[in-house]
């Protein structure tokens, strides 16, 4: 073990290090883009259905529905025809995006704090929030990935995760009555909003 | 001595190329079986689908008593919509914010020595301690815990919840079965063993013992039921909003919270 080979090593450990740190870095600052526009949109919308339709396009570029959809089916997935998988995936983008832009009220701007993010694994990334809201204070974790981009694959509430949530209802569709089952509850769910 | 100099590059080499394999998006996890069946687009995507679809974490609850826990969760649904909800609505209507934020903290001041005997009990002093100063700093310079002065002091800000079932948990007792209670909702053997832990060490329920009489024993505990209304139905909603099936989305949600509350 030479000198050279030790500053080779620690060079090597160092760029290791940094990739790590800008991941978490550039992810964070996704997040703060995707929540101001969604705040912007929030406040600009002249009412819920119209904030609906404004969240659309930004929640399908910041949020990546075919991972949320995948995961939060399970393991049956893979037995999911292509042509089912794609109605699931957008049946549960309309209702992700309708349970998001229900927590929202038009013109009551939440105060959201990010935190420094954390990397569970490589090409992860969890940035931990606060989010201030009508004098309530609730932590919300967001997990993102890189694709293309870094992009939300999941939400946790005060602990609760969005894919786990629907993990347990998928399951036991799934169980019951296969894709088909699981295809048929999701577009019960969307037209008959409660 | 000598033989330390001459293996410690090996180790050296070895911990690099173990860090270098960490440090790259290729290593991940390998999935148990990686036989594509339909649903990839491409060859890399399905192995990557085949991967996250089975690692992900999802909390679960032994649930023997399902079909009595949905018939309950029903009543419960039932109770919420024609009884709970118009109180909670007239409350607030009819109280206008700011008093309802008073009376909110004040209840949850008076809760003091749950979470102190709670804390102390996971022997965690330090927030005991902390504690001790939140509900000292509200309870005078707060007016009786109207306001929560304590918050804007750093080191009493923010002090994670502790309740009687976190103190279980923390012990290692797990929930037994998931059990939805008559009225209060969503529990589990362990956390109905505890609430009746919260019951006993709240202020609250000791005035009937203290003071006897109808007018106390009722209004205090009734009031503080109302004026938890709101929040309760609120997180109801939350959980049950947008759902396949509202019992299987109750249920998850609580035990995730739990689960969440017990790792603070």
């Amino acid at each position: 073990m030479n000198l050279r080979k030790f500053l080779l090593l620690a060079t090597a450990l160092v760029f290791c290090g940094t990739a790590f740190a800008s991941s978490t870095a550039e992810a964070e600052k996704r997040l703060q883009v995707a929540v101001n526009e969604v705040l912007n949109a929030a406040d600009q919308a002249s009412g819920s259905a119209a904030l609906v339709e404004s969240l659309r396009p930004i929640l399908e570029k910041r949020i990546s529905f075919d991972a949320m959809t995948r995961r939060a089916v399970g393991p049956g997935w893979r037995q999911f025809t292509p042509d089912q998988q794609r109605k699931a995936t957008d049946l549960f983008t309309t209702l992700v995006i309708r349970t998001y832009s229900s927590k929202l009220t038009p013109g009551m701007r939440p105060v959201v704090n990010i935190k420094p993010a954390t990397s569970p694994a490589p090409g992860r990334v969890e940035v931990p929030t606060t989010l201030v809201y009508d004098g309530s204070r609730y932590d919300v974790v967001y997990r993102m990935e890189e694709a293309k981009d870094w992009q939300i694959t999941d939400v946790v509430i005060e602990g609760v995760s969005l894919i786990a949530n629907y993990r347990t209802q998928f399951d036991d569709q799934f169980k019951k009555g296969g894709a088909n089952a699981v295809v048929n509850a999701l577009s019960q769910s969307v037209n008959n909003p409660k | 001595m000598k033989r330390l100099t001459s293996i410690l590059p090996a180790v050296l080499l070895t911990s690099l190329a173990l860090s270098l394999s960490a440090c790259s998006s290729t290593s991940r996890k390998q999935p148990a079986e990686s036989t594509p069946v339909g649903g990839g687009k491409s060859g890399d995507k399905s192995v990557q689908l085949l991967e996250d679809v089975d690692e992900y974490d999802v909390a679960s609850i032994a649930d023997p008593l399902e079909p009595l826990n949905r018939a309950t969760f029903w009543l419960n649904d039932g109770i919420y919509t024609y009884l709970f909800r118009p109180i909670s609505k007239g409350y607030q209507t009819v109280v206008p914010k700011p008093v309802r934020n008073g009376i909110h903290n004040a209840f949850e001041n008076v809760k003091f020595p749950v979470r102190f005997v709670n804390n102390a009990l996971q022997g965690n002093f330090k927030r005991a301690g902390q504690e001790t100063g939140r509900f000292l700093v509200n309870s005078t310079v707060g007016v009786a815990g109207l306001g929560r002065p304590a918050d804007r002091i750093p080191s009493l800000a923010d002090v994670p919840e502790a309740d009687t079932a976190q103190t279980f948990s923390k012990w290692g007792i797990g929930h037994g079965a998931y059990l939805v209670l008559p009225v209060l909702g969503p529990s589990s053997l362990r956390d109905t063993v505890g609430l009746a832990g919260d019951y006993a060490l709240n202020p609250v329920n000791w005035v009937s013992i203290l003071y006897g009489g109808y007018a106390w024993t009722i209004a205090i505990p009734s009031t503080n039921s109302v004026r938890s209304l709101p929040v309760q139905l609120g997180a109801y909603d939350t959980a049950i909003k947008n759902s396949l099936d509202r019992y299987l989305a109750a249920r998850s949600s609580y035990v995730q919270y739990r689960a969440e509350a017990a790792s603070k």
